[in-house]
């Protein structure tokens, strides 16, 4: 039986030492492929970037010669776009882009879509959206209709926002969609802003993380048309959508009436009285001295430090503190009114 | 006498074979799920996420700490490499914990720093703070300076000084990647924090060439030593991390570069100052508080975010490094005992555990005792060569196979190292590995054993040694 394992085992090794062997061929071999797949590539950014920027920045005739043939090429210019894209906001250069690539890159993505491999789809709509190949809604219609995976469909969910934001607003209504937070924010941002509003109209029927998702959106896009709805959550029912609304307004910046916030002075939440005092960096402070001062001796440190901070902001800050030092008997609060009048005094 | 040595010899070998095929067959799995995570990336484009992530809207704020004792050579180049970093929103806390040469005025002239007054609100009791320093020139860049107290105190400072939600560990000889940081976090953010903490891939820089903090290209050192490690880094992450993280049973996040959740740390006490290997005793702690609160929450190892390190040159300070992991490694099982095989910490406690145990803690025992079984065969006479031969067998499949097949499969999913000579050249090494590397550093981990055996009370207050001393368990 010895006999026969030592046989069994030295055969186990041959064998896994030639498949290791075979493996190690397929990798050189492998790598020259795409040693040659590297040069075509730079050959083409070598020979074309500049006919590119001709064509997409100094307005000269499109030349038949910067049309790819082979998938390196194609990789180049993926390479010039996508540095265009990132480094340049111009209308006309992102017209040309996604002309050009409507009509000349378009096969290859489809043939991509169809790839057995996930990577290679995966590639495919992100190219799909950030291109802006409209050509291809259909067919992503169709892939969609296939198996596909959670983040393929994500990047499906991204092309639809793009040219198709009925067609999304149904896709994220179906019960099985369910992103996180930070995804949904990914794709809220894309959307024009009627659709975005659309979206907040109906906020009672979606899910927490499409709410909690559209709040910091219309926060981050700084659009005055967003501060009435953010208002209105103010009287929501779940704290947290409160607490989110308030971080919202506090990241627009722009407070008209102290009023909707005074009641989260005395929430029960430390989180609401914390955005409050943040809020209160954008009011003048003789409307919100009484209030800041009740913060400065909240129970919680960030709080009290925020309200401080808050204080020490305005002009006739660093007096209020001071004046605040003298007549409080609120150790804590004293404390964090010594340190912050010191750092404020110590930055000039 | 000769029938009392018959049967010691047929019942350790019998032992040492059945686990000798126990473990590769734990590795073989463990492979097999790697490949099939990382085959489902190949060809990706990771820079769409990245480029998507770039703005702070989707991302969260997190404070870089930097213990340091006695790294003014190495500690600026740190720096730098944070201060490079492809993420929104950052402080960079450095943390100088009592050294006796100049850190301390390297950083403070390098960086302009000047003392503030900042109240620091004590979430982890410490050892005391001297003084805090602010950069003039870099504004989210501060420096404390504190009493000695050992790696983990200084980063329980850290975590006290810092105003972020998350906290990033980073040795103060490493250097990071630009965009490791962004591709770390990528797990919480996309879990919207259920993720609570993740460690990035670990790399050896020896033959890197850097340039202010960045690593510019990767050469393959020519050390042998330093050559056998890269091999031994690529056998750790596709045999154990890649597929342990995807079931939530990580026990180990490299503390050269972590993230952790601060609140979750905070909970879970911090670091402890008491014990070798804080960086796995924290995860443990951990998941141990996760499985008490019964939340869902994972800990993951993130294969692509990297962070550059240097390894070992000579085999003295290899040796100590190696002693020391294993103590370490054998302090934290041997403290939370009670989690084997225990019904209430979940599979952590049915495969984790059991895992770490018989793999990695005792395994050098078992492995060091087929080697001395071997030999002692040759000298016994015929009737234990088959057994000898045996062995020798597994050790070859062991070794020499699962080294180069790691080394083939990172280079067909990563390749870090490009060039084909540099994968003929691993490739090679790796034959030599049962030979000479394998059976050392088996030496070195069952001293560290031993240690633990004999002088458990003598590592209170671990200094840091040096430059080869900062990357924690492979």
């Amino acid at each position: 039986m010895m006999k026969l394992s030592i046989s069994f085992l030295l055969a186990v090794i041959v064998v896994l030492l030639v498949i290791l062997f075979l493996f190690t061929m397929y990798l050189l071999f492998q790598r020259q492929r795409e040693i040659r797949f590297e040069k075509t590539r730079d050959t083409y950014l070598q020979n074309y970037s500049q006919h590119w920027y001709n064509y997409l920045i100094n307005d000269e005739i499109f030349s038949i010669v910067l049309v790819p043939r082979g998938r390196a090429q194609v990789a180049a210019i993926e390479m010039i776009f996508s540095s265009y894209l990132k480094n340049i906001m111009n209308v006309k250069v992102n017209h040309k882009i996604k002309e050009f690539s409507n009509l000349y890159l378009k096969k290859f993505y489809e043939k991509d879509l169809s790839s057995k491999r996930w990577s290679i789809r995966m590639n495919a709509l992100y190219r799909i959206a950030d291109l802006r190949i409209e050509e291809l809604l259909d067919t992503c219609q169709q892939f969609e209709k296939t198996k596909i995976s959670e983040e393929e469909f994500f990047q499906l969910l991204k092309i639809y926002s793009l040219f198709q934001p009925e067609w999304f607003i149904e896709k994220i209504k179906e019960p099985e969609v369910n992103y996180s937070e930070s995804e949904y924010r990914r794709l809220f941002v894309l959307l024009e802003d009627d659709v975005f509003i659309r979206l907040f109209e109906d906020f009672d029927s979606w899910t927490k993380n499409i709410q909690f998702a559209a709040i910091d959106t219309a926060a981050v896009k700084r659009n005055m048309q967003y501060i009435d709805k953010l208002k209105q959550l103010l009287t929501h029912e779940f704290p947290e959508i409160k607490i989110r609304a308030l971080k919202g307004l506090y990241e627009i910046g722009v407070i008209d009436e102290i009023d909707p916030y005074v009641p989260f002075v005395t929430s029960d939440m430390w989180e609401a009285r914390l955005m409050v005092a943040k809020i209160f960096n954008h009011a003048p402070l003789n409307y919100t001295y009484t209030y800041l001062e009740q913060l400065l001796q909240d129970e919680n440190w960030w709080v009290r430090s925020q309200a401080a901070k808050t204080i020490a902001e305005d002009r006739e800050g660093i007096v209020k503190l001071q004046q605040f030092m003298e007549s409080s008997n609120d150790q804590y609060a004293i404390e964090m009114a010594q340190e912050t009048v010191v750092r404020k005094q110590g930055n000039k | 006498m000769k029938v009392f040595l018959d049967y010691c010899m047929w019942f350790f070998g019998g032992v040492i074979l059945f686990y000798m095929l126990f473990v590769i067959v734990s590795y073989c799995t463990m492979l097999v799920i790697a490949m099939l995570d990382l085959r489902k990336r190949y060809k990706l484009d990771p820079s769409e996420y990245d480029d998507a992530h770039i703005d702070a809207f989707y991302s969260k704020p997190v404070s870089l700490l930097v213990p340091a004792y006695n790294e003014e050579i190495g500690v600026v180049d740190t720096v730098y490499s944070l201060l490079n970093l492809r993420y929104p929103q950052t402080e960079i806390i450095i943390i100088n914990d009592g050294s006796t040469d100049h850190t301390l005025q390297t950083v403070i002239e390098h960086f302009q720093m000047k003392p503030v007054d900042k109240i620091i609100r004590t979430n982890i009791p410490t050892k005391q703070i001297r003084r805090i320093y602010e950069s003039e020139i870099y504004k989210n860049c501060i420096l404390v300076d504190k009493e000695n107290g050992g790696k983990a105190d200084a980063l329980n400072v850290g975590i006290n000084v810092s105003q972020y939600p998350y906290f990033c560990s980073i040795d103060g000889d490493s250097i990071l990647d630009e965009k490791s940081l962004l591709r770390v976090m990528k797990p919480i953010i996309l879990s919207d924090g259920e993720v609570i903490a993740a460690g990035g891939n670990i790399r050896i820089a020896n033959g890197a060439k850097m340039q202010l903090g960045s690593v510019t290209e990767t050469h393959l050192p020519n050390n042998y030593l330093v050559i056998m490690q890269v091999i031994e880094y690529l056998r750790a992450f596709l045999m154990g991390r890649i597929a342990l993280s995807k079931f939530n049973l990580v026990l180990i996040i490299s503390g050269a570069f972590s993230v952790f959740s601060k609140k979750w740390a905070v909970e879970a006490g911090g670091y402890s100052t008491n014990i070798i290997g804080e960086d796995m005793e924290l995860v443990v702690n951990i998941h141990r508080l996760i499985k008490e609160k019964k939340e869902k929450k994972r800990i993951e190892f993130v294969p692509d975010p990297v962070c550059w390190t240097e390894a070992p040159q000579t085999l003295g300070v290899l040796r100590n490094q190696r002693r020391r992991w294993h103590q370490g490694l054998f302090e934290s099982l041997w403290k939370h005992k009670k989690m084997t095989l225990n019904p209430k910490y979940g599979l952590l406690g049915f495969i984790s555990f059991p895992y770490f145990w018989l793999v990695e803690c005792l395994g050098p025992i078992v492995e060091l005792g087929g080697y001395i079984y071997i030999v002692v065969a040759f000298f016994l006479g015929k009737i234990y060569y088959e057994i000898a031969i045996l062995l020798l067998l597994l050790f070859v499949i062991y070794g020499v196979i699962f080294s180069i097949a790691s080394v083939l499969f990172e280079a067909w999913a990563l390749n870090t190292y490009p060039k084909k000579r540099e994968l003929l050249r691993m490739i090679l090494l790796s034959f030599t590995e049962i030979f000479w590397y394998r059976p050392l550093t088996l030496l070195w981990r069952c001293e560290g054993l031993i240690r633990f055996v004999l002088r458990k009370s003598d590592w209170g207050n671990m200094k840091r040694v040096g430059i080869a001393e900062k990357e924690k368990n492979v």
